[in-house]
């Protein structure tokens, strides 16, 4: 069996006598040509004999391709390295700049909701500050019901909440429906162009009443019809069709919609008019559940006070003459005296005092959602595009101009 | 037979090249190591005080003709200071231990991995004092500027040092011929 000879024995036997003289003549020849070479240099320095050069520029000439090749090699790696730097530094900001961006967008997104959630609130709050008589209550969606035929939703308040069947359901100062299957937590409500919806209401601007009701199951479009309007009268487009407060409890005058198509005179068969709903009953999101219940004392209250329901006159016509057919043919019929109209309320000049049968009452300062029993849209929505219309603000009274002196011809 | 000769030659071109072209782009606070310096302890510790007096006076001898700043400075200062490091933290000699024996003390050596990082120390120290000094000298206030330079230097080099001399050695084959003393005994 072969012994294994460690490394070191064996490069110590084979390291002969003679390699170690070698080693040590050519050790000592290199120390001495350095030390050749820099004694030559320090004697050139002390005595200023440039002739001595020949050293130095030989070290030099031999040197200098191999430190312009090494600084060659290292300013190539330096280059490759700071390309690196550069690229993965691009890489980071660029990675930075981009989740930056997707947060700015998010922040965006954010606020654009926050911002549509305050314009909604505010609308709310504007719509139950003016309304407080009303009980308003803010509910919220939870669920609904979108069919051919139907169009009911969830809203998130129930018995527990003041809410009873048949109460108005409004958004943004529009009828939205009314409720119905009322449980503790939840209530159903039934918007107005739902098939099954029937809601007492009137033209406003000819106080006509009749009954709206939806089309949605009739010919699936999102509209509501008005029945049994007076015969004698035809709505114009864009007249606003209120409800009448009649039947259920809702009150009035909350805003329906605007009278669309008006052809019911023109078309013997038809019976009703279109009225396209203010409502957006596509984005419904929160609405307001008006716990109004008329009571025996409220109403009474109403009869007997001329706060809210103050009547309105409507603008006398001037008397036009009549034709009278008959007895005197194309004469024309005397003109009736015109009947003495109490004279027009005057403003007193700045410290004139009039008499008092000749002072007009000022008309009582309505506060809305003190003792009104009628629906007030908000200022607020007046402005929102969501509305559509803009109400007319209620006429001051202005002096009413006295009756012209007319004098007719009589035939001799 | 001249296998360490011939890496000490190649690591002492690589070293000096690597002083003239590279220290400036791995300097911090605008402070470039002392490459040169931090090697040459390595190999005090690793090889003795023979390869370090020729390591160094190549090296200070290429600089001074290479890149001279100041005549006689570089071809004095890295002899003087590399040896200076090597006297104190270089292996002792076989006859310098058993000299210390004979004199009862203590014959212990701190371990050579610390003892590198301390000769680079050293070493720095010796060559930034003489700048320093050196710069006073010729009318320069020293401030805090300095110093603050001179301490980064120092530090840098250190750990340079300390950093460098696991794969140097290696390359030597310093832990190979310690292995093989071990198995020895």
């Amino acid at each position: 069996m072969k012994l294994k000879v460690p490394k070191t024995e064996r490069r110590k036997s084979n390291d002969s006598k003679g390699r170690q003289i070698a080693k040590r003549v050519i050790s000592f020849l290199v120390v001495l040509v350095l030390l050749a070479a820099v004694g030559l240099h320090l004697f050139r320095l002390f005595s200023g004999n440039e002739n001595l050069r020949f050293g130095d520029d030989f070290v030099s000439r031999l040197m200098s391709p191999l430190q312009t090749g090494f600084a060659g090699i290292v300013d190539w790696a330096v280059d490759r390295l700071y390309e690196l730097k550069l690229q993965s530094r691009l890489e980071l900001e660029y990675n930075n700049l981009r989740q930056e961006n997707e947060q700015l967008v998010y922040r965006a997104m954010l606020a654009d909701e926050l911002q549509y959630r305050l314009s909604v609130y505010e609308n709310l709050y504007d719509e139950i500050s003016v309304n407080e008589s009303m009980n308003p209550l803010v509910a919220t969606v939870i669920g609904r019901e979108s069919g051919n035929y139907f169009s009911v939703f969830t809203i998130n308040k129930g018995s527990d909440d003041g809410v009873q069947d048949f109460m108005a359901v409004t958004m943004d100062g529009a009828l939205v429906g009314y409720t119905y299957n009322v449980t503790p937590a939840t209530s159903l409500v039934r918007t107005i162009i739902d098939s099954e919806a029937s809601i007492a209401g009137l033209i406003s601007s000819t106080r006509d009443q009749g009954t709206v009701r939806g089309t949605l199951g009739v010919d699936g479009s999102a509209m509501c019809r008005m029945y049994y309007l007076p015969e004698d009268h035809l709505p114009r487009p864009g007249d606003m069709v209120v409800t009448s407060g009649v039947g259920m409890s809702f009150p009035k005058g909350i805003p329906i919609g605007k009278v669309k198509e008006s052809t019911r005179g023109m078309e013997s068969n038809k019976q009703y008019i279109v009225v396209e709903p203010q409502a957006d009953f596509q984005h419904v999101e929160y609405v307001i559940v008006l716990r109004y219940q008329p009571v025996a004392g409220d109403v009474e209250e109403r009869a007997s006070s001329n706060v809210s329901l103050s009547y309105t006159p409507l603008v006398t016509s001037p008397p036009v003459p009549t034709i009278q057919i008959g007895s005197d043919f194309y004469q024309l019929a005397p003109t009736p005296e015109p009947t003495p109209t109490p004279g027009p309320s005057i403003s007193p000049a700045p410290g004139e005092t009039l008499p008092a049968d000749m002072i007009t009452p000022a008309p009582a300062v309505t506060n809305p959602g003190s003792n009104s029993y009628e629906y007030q849209i908000p200022d607020g929505a007046m402005t929102d595009n969501s509305y559509g219309f803009t109400l007319a603000p209620t006429d001051t009274p202005t002096p009413t101009p006295p009756p012209l002196d007319m004098t007719v011809e009589e035939d001799e | 037979m001249f296998g360490r000769t011939i890496k000490i030659a190649l690591f002492t071109l690589l070293t000096y090249l690597l002083q003239a072209t590279t220290a400036q782009y791995i300097s911090i606070a605008d402070v470039a190591p002392n490459i040169a310096l931090a090697f040459i302890a390595i190999v005090s510790v690793a090889c003795g005080r023979k390869y370090t007096f020729v390591m160094s006076l190549t090296i200070g001898y290429l600089m001074e003709i290479m890149l001279t700043m100041l005549n006689y400075i570089n071809l004095i200062l890295y002899p003087v200071a590399a040896m200076l490091g090597a006297f104190v933290f270089s292996d002792k000699s076989e006859r310098k231990l058993e000299e210390l024996r004979s004199r009862e003390k203590s014959t212990r050596q701190l371990n050579p991995h610390i003892r590198t990082p301390l000769c680079a120390f050293l070493s720095i120290c010796v060559l930034e004092g003489f700048h320093l000094i050196y710069v006073n000298i010729t009318g320069v206030q020293l401030d805090n500027g300095h110093l603050g330079r001179a301490a980064i230097d120092v530090v840098y080099t250190t750990m340079l040092a300390a950093v460098c001399q696991f794969p140097v050695r290696a390359w030597l084959g310093i832990y190979r011929q310690k292995k093989e003393q071990q198995q020895q005994e």
